[in-house]
């Protein structure tokens, strides 16, 4: 009826939407594996991840570990530190997501190593999943499977961000290794 | 005059087909709360032809998002704000303005929520009847209200980054999306904002800052330049707008009172900005206090002496507007670390505008 009305939300043609995204098949285990971690400026982030790590590394076989810290909250890592992982890496974690940019770049780095075949679990606090999950959209993957911890995180005690950290790796394993996270139809 | 509820005579009655465009514009998620002015192509040309720009012409890209926005886009998001045609030269200009800032990149999905303060220098301001003087922060004045409402069509339509999806402000700021003003070029002892910006004065052109809040400062009882200054560097200092990890932001839109009274007194814009930087200071032991202790605040090295809430002096940006008729100025809040871009667009017409 209201044909001549122009969408505002129509870009360039350019602006194509994307085609859904395939995820990456996941390992038996994490033994003899290599993790990577790619952590945000956000504070905790980094702890966080290298407790995982430690974990990871202690309790379920993982050989080696790369850490990476993208520089920018609101965009993808680089193209340079994502090859470091696409070629260093058998599984990756990416996090946190404990703010609105962040929580939505988190997903999209999650997404994009799916894309090159490397199984990855994106960790976001869970006043985030709004954001998480119009990111996963945006990216084709509508229903993208990632691992939510309690909200907050940035003002956590260094004790406190390793008890988040071990209560998170079951989880973790779970998401990275069971194959559950087939691609949303 | 009918008042009878007739369904067919409804159906024909062009303000009810108004009615019916608007609630048609809520349905598709395209508005920001408010009712919107329907773009057509009609609509959206009659705007192209105020610009020099290209409708195709990329003016935002948003890479982790796989969007970008043309003019033409803007041109119709314009036209929902209620601009009319002469207005999008300057919702252009802003818009580049906005982009300039550092801080802007993360701005429109932050939890921070930032807003636009968009400024306007030059002759357009009474060309457009662009309001410099009384409720200059608004409501009451078209292009006021709409190149700023503008501004915030454009992301949210543009980029698709709307409220509790990519949008994630924890509770934003009141008159977000509805700050623009014009500076009292008039009633200011100095050169204009955007001479600060680095134009030329005379020019037509658009600066802005994106803001987290703005706060009062009333001070009517002293014709002291320095007892005004005191009480301006207090605001300046309040720890609540301090993150945490390098410093806290401050500028100023100083009424035309608090401005002339430094005028009168022989001091410069630059006199200001030095004063206020070196006087707007906390105490070490009080952001400690507050658990604001890390980082630059407890460098050992610079123990017992004061912390500096302010990045530098040339960053406490500084205009004037509203109306002489009261000792009343604004303290706003500058989003994120990065300082004002320093850096005013002027205003690109394809014609000379006509006029409101």
């Amino acid at each position: 009826m209201f044909d001549s009305i122009i969408d505002p939300t129509l870009g360039p043609a350019a602006d194509a939407q994307r085609a859904p995204a395939t995820l990456a098949d996941r390992p038996d285990s994490l033994s003899g594996l290599r993790l990577g971690l790619l952590a945000n400026t956000k504070r905790n982030a980094e702890q966080f991840l290298d407790q995982v790590g430690r974990v990871l590394t202690e309790q379920h076989g993982v050989r080696a570990v790369v850490a990476r810290k993208k520089p920018d909250i609101t965009n993808t890592a680089p193209e340079p530190i994502l090859d470091d992982l696409r070629a260093g890496c058998d599984v990756v974690v990416v996090g946190v997501g404990d703010c609105g940019s962040c929580s939505a770049s988190a997903v999209a780095d999650g997404i994009i190593l799916e894309q090159s075949g490397v199984p990855a679990v994106v960790v976001c606090t869970d006043a985030f999943t709004a954001s998480a999950d119009a990111m996963a959209r945006v990216r084709g993957v509508p229903g993208y499977h990632y691992l939510t911890v309690p909200h907050p995180m940035a003002n956590l005690t260094p004790g406190g961000v390793r008890d988040k950290a071990a209560a998170a790796v079951p989880e973790i394993v779970a998401m990275l290794t069971s194959g559950a996270m087939a691609a949303a139809s | 005059m009918t008042t009878a509820a007739d369904p067919a005579e409804a159906a024909g009655d062009p303000v009810e087909q108004a009615k019916d465009v608007i609630e048609y514009c809520y349905e598709q998620g395209w508005t920001d709360g408010l009712p919107v002015v329907p773009a057509t192509s009609r609509g959206v040309g009659a705007f192209l032809a105020t610009t020099p720009r290209g409708a195709e012409e990329i003016i935002g890209t948003a890479p982790h998002l796989g969007r970008s926005i043309t003019v033409a886009q803007a041109a119709a998001n314009a036209i929902m704000a209620g601009c009319k045609p002469d207005y999008f030269p300057l919702v252009l200009a802003a818009w580049e303005a906005v982009n300039l800032e550092r801080s802007a990149r993360g701005a429109w999905q932050s939890t921070s929520g930032p807003s636009p303060l968009i400024v306007v220098n030059g002759p357009v301001r009474s060309r457009l009847e662009i309001n410099c003087e009384g409720g200059v922060f608004g409501p009451g004045f078209r292009a006021n209200a709409t190149i700023a409402r503008a501004i915030g069509l454009i992301v949210r339509n543009g980029y698709g980054i709307r409220p509790h999806e990519l949008e994630q402000a924890t509770q934003g700021l009141p008159g977000r999306w509805s700050v623009c003003l014009g500076e009292n070029e008039e009633a200011s002892p100095w050169e204009p904002f955007s001479v600060a910006g680095g134009l030329e004065p005379g020019v037509d052109a658009v600066s802005a800052v994106l803001i987290r809040t703005c706060e009062y400062v009333d001070n009517r009882g002293t014709d002291d330049p320095v007892a005004v200054l005191t009480d301006f560097a207090d605001t300046l200092a309040r720890m609540g707008a301090y993150l945490g990890g390098g410093h806290s932001s401050g500028g100023l839109v100083l009424g035309p009172e608090h401005a002339q009274l430094f005028g009168r007194h022989g001091y410069g814009r630059a006199d200001v900005q030095r004063w206020l930087f070196e006087h707007a200071v906390r105490d070490r032991a009080d952001l400690a206090a507050a658990g604001k202790g890390d980082g630059p605040v407890g460098d050992p090295a610079q123990a017992g002496t004061p912390f500096p809430m302010m990045p530098s002096a040339r960053d406490i940006p500084i205009l004037v507007a509203g109306a002489g008729n009261a000792a009343i100025s604004m303290v706003f809040r500058p989003f994120g670390w990065a300082p004002w871009s320093g850096r005013s667009v002027p205003v690109a017409w394809s014609r000379a505008p006509s006029g409101a």
